[in-house]
């Protein structure tokens, strides 16, 4: 394969984006698949200079059937924890290999993959190694708010109320995923200060938003971070056909903030706070979705209070629940 | 003797409806004196959403609950079947639950003499256009019904399962029978008479639309059994090699992987109007599996053989009528529309408004705790279109 120089311009419109695909049709995702076309866009803009490394989950899963697989950039397959830790290893042993010659020394992606058990919960601690290290590499985690491999079992990511095969709602118990989501992208970019970018995007809102923050962090080189929000129409139960809706009512409602955090500086890139564009109720976003179908008024007036709790209260929205120095 | 029935369902969207069949086999065989065993196909979890699934269930009159069990226990797939069920017609195009596998025909576990039971609208007649022919005579029956389609958490209650059931009774009392199906139904809902009657009437149906099919009637289906590489044959490190990366404009430009094709988890596919586009891209961006193909023109080709038809283009094309979702049992082949289109536009067009009038995709959807939603113009979500677009 000839050598191409990867491109990290913005994308200025759909009818800028690569055409060629590097992650191609033929893989077992669900219909209506929103992490495919996560994998899918980052891959694309990423271009084929690029390796990538993927932890146990849906996206692992659902694209290596027996001997078969979607992908035509090298991919590897590595533990559900380890996504952090193969990261580092990948991009080590490029930096090895061009320095001792045996490759050319030029500019290759590397960039690992994880879901949010694999990325958020249980391999945390593995991301934050990667992301105090000076290596070129990026990593991203795509968020269906459940283990959707093993027919969805709730995570620190899952939103609050939502049913899963963990957290059935009952007669006597009708909320029993009773944690808040776990603000992955907030803490990493707040404890790591070497981390020199870290965002929140959705595949397919705002247009080509998540396409150039992909961009964006290769540019920057690394450690990078990337949290994306991918609604899972089998496990929030709602058609096929509307996956890339339910992403936006989640974004619009504020219960999913999404911004980018470069050399200390956050910006939002859709801001809900009121002096804004402010927000839409969480009603909407939820009553979508068949996995709150059980949730009373009150509860989601207890999910509501806490999304304008977090927008208008905090000091720095969305990212640290934190309110204000205590003067002494 | 061993009494073997398969049930095809469509992944998550069936899968309580087929493990309840499957499940409610066995209480009614013991409930006759026989000894049942029921089981999903254990190669298909993790289960995606439409992808071509099975479960089992296995009736016997003399064997022991262990020697049952031990004769039809996990396994990949069963080798034949007394009958299979399929509970949506559009399977008949083939499945290909996973790769390697190749479009496989419906009736493949069919063994002579074993019945192939479908839920349609259809006749016989009809559905034996898209059968593969077997070597030696099966029958064939239908009972009529809408295509019951559920979540993963919650079963869609429509009397499918109460009809399948009595139509099981009706193709080989061997299984089950009627009076004790009936029988069950009522003690299991004795406030429901509904659910017997329609048990019944759907055991009375099969038995008048059941028919024979002859050897060699159906359609030529080439299917070899894949031969998966062995353990030997892995490159170093149990590597699997990419797709060849090929990029060109224009129909199948792009390269795919070719051994999970995997367009059998669609029962809907997209008829294009490339008259009305306006080149904005968005069914290209929007679609999850890679499908469509930009020709020189700036219209979007589609290769149907990898659509899973998930309507997502549909929803996303901003021109009315432009994109539209049609039942897949409209459609012989998976050839490209775009040259058909090039060929001859007004054709083309004519053919795509009639596939539109006769097959356009309508179907109530069940979501959460039960609630239903019948598709409209555009698609009521709680009294309100689920787009946020005015």
């Amino acid at each position: 394969m000839a050598t191409e120089t990867i491109v990290y311009d913005k994308i200025k419109g759909v009818h800028k984006i690569p055409l060629e695909e590097f992650y191609t049709s033929g893989h077992r995702t669900c219909q209506g698949c929103e992490s495919a076309t996560t994998m899918r866009a980052f891959i694309k803009v990423a271009g084929p200079r690029t390796v990538v490394t993927g932890s146990t989950g849906c996206m692992y899963v659902a694209n290596t059937s027996y001997m078969t697989t979607p992908w035509i950039v090298p991919w590897m397959h590595t533990q559900l924890g380890a996504g952090g830790s193969s990261a580092i290893g990948m991009a080590a042993g490029l930096r090895a290999l061009k320095r001792k010659g045996k490759i050319k020394d030029e500019p290759i992606n590397a960039i690992a993959f994880c879901g949010d058990l694999g990325g958020g919960d249980m391999g945390l601690s593995g991301i934050s190694g990667a992301l105090q290290t000076d290596y070129d590499l990026l990593i991203i985690m795509y968020d269906n708010e459940s283990a959707a491999n093993t027919d969805i079992q709730a995570t620190g990511l899952s939103t609050y109320g939502a049913q899963t095969t963990f957290t059935p709602p009952g007669s006597k118990h009708r909320i029993m995923q009773k944690r808040w989501k776990k603000n992955v992208a907030g803490m990493l970019a707040v404890g790591h200060p070497t981390c020199k970018y870290v965002a929140t995007a959705c595949a397919t809102f705002p247009p080509l938003d998540y396409m150039n923050k992909v961009r964006k962090a290769l540019a920057v080189g690394g450690p990078t971070f990337i949290h994306t929000y991918d609604p899972c129409p089998k496990g929030w139960d709602f058609h096929p056909r509307y996956s890339h809706e339910i992403g936006e009512f989640g974004i619009k409602s504020g219960l999913y903030p999404l911004f980018e955090i470069i050399e200390g500086q956050v910006v939002y890139t859709y801001d809900c706070r009121k002096t804004a564009k402010g927000r839409t109720p969480v009603k909407e976003f939820l009553e979508a979705q068949g996995r709150f179908a059980h949730l009373i008024p009150e509860d989601v007036d207890y999910i509501q209070k806490r999304v304008d709790d977090m927008w208008e209260e905090w000091d720095i929205p969305g990212v640290a629940p934190i309110k204000g120095v205590l003067k002494a | 003797m061993i009494k073997r029935v398969e049930i095809n369902y469509r992944g998550i969207f069936q899968k309580n409806l087929g493990k309840k069949i499957g499940s409610d086999i066995v209480i009614i065989a013991s409930r006759m004196g026989r000894i049942g065993f029921s089981n999903g196909r254990y190669s298909d979890s993790p289960e995606r959403n439409g992808i071509p699934c099975k479960y089992f269930a296995f009736v016997s009159h003399d064997l022991s609950e262990e020697e049952l069990e031990a004769e039809c226990g996990a396994k990949l797939d069963i080798d034949q079947c007394d009958i299979s069920v399929v509970l949506d017609d559009t399977m008949l195009k083939g499945v290909e639950p996973w790769g390697w596998h190749g479009v496989r025909p419906i009736n493949e576990k069919v063994q002579p003499n074993g019945t192939l039971l479908v839920v349609t609208k259809r006749t016989p007649d009809e559905l034996l256009e898209f059968i593969a022919k077997k070597p030696y005579s099966w029958k064939l029956a239908t009972y009529s019904g809408d295509l019951s389609f559920g979540g993963l958490w919650v079963f869609r209650d429509d009397l499918t399962h109460e009809k399948t059931l009595g139509a099981v009774a009706g193709i080989d009392s061997d299984i089950i029978g009627i009076e004790a199906a009936e029988g069950y139904l009522r003690y299991k809902t004795p406030k429901e008479p509904a659910r017997a009657e329609a048990a019944r009437l759907a055991y009375e149906e099969v038995r008048k639309t059941v028919r024979t099919v002859k050897p060699g009637e159906g359609v030529e289906w080439k299917h070899e059994i894949p031969v998966l590489p062995k353990w030997f044959e892995f490159m170093e490190g149990a590597a699997v090699p990419a797709v060849k990366r090929e990029f060109s404009l224009g129909p199948k430009g792009q390269s795919r992987n070719e051994t999970f094709k995997r367009g059998t988890t669609k029962n809907q596919r997209p008829v294009v109007r490339f008259d009305l586009c306006t080149k904005c891209t968005l069914c290209w961006l929007e679609c999850p599996d890679q499908c469509f193909d930009q020709t020189d023109d700036g219209l979007y080709d589609i290769a149907y053989e990898y659509c899973t038809g998930c309507n997502k283009c549909a929803q996303a094309c901003p021109v009315k009528e432009c994109i539209v979702m049609v039942d897949e049992l409209q459609f012989t082949d998976d050839s490209s529309p775009w040259e058909a289109y090039k060929a001859n536009p007004e054709k083309y067009t004519e053919w795509a408004e009639d596939r539109k009038s006769t097959g356009r995709y309508i179907h109530p959807m069940v979501t959460g705790t039960g609630l239903e939603f019948l598709e409209g113009e555009l698609v009521p979500f709680g009294g309100k279109r689920a787009s946020p677009k005015k």
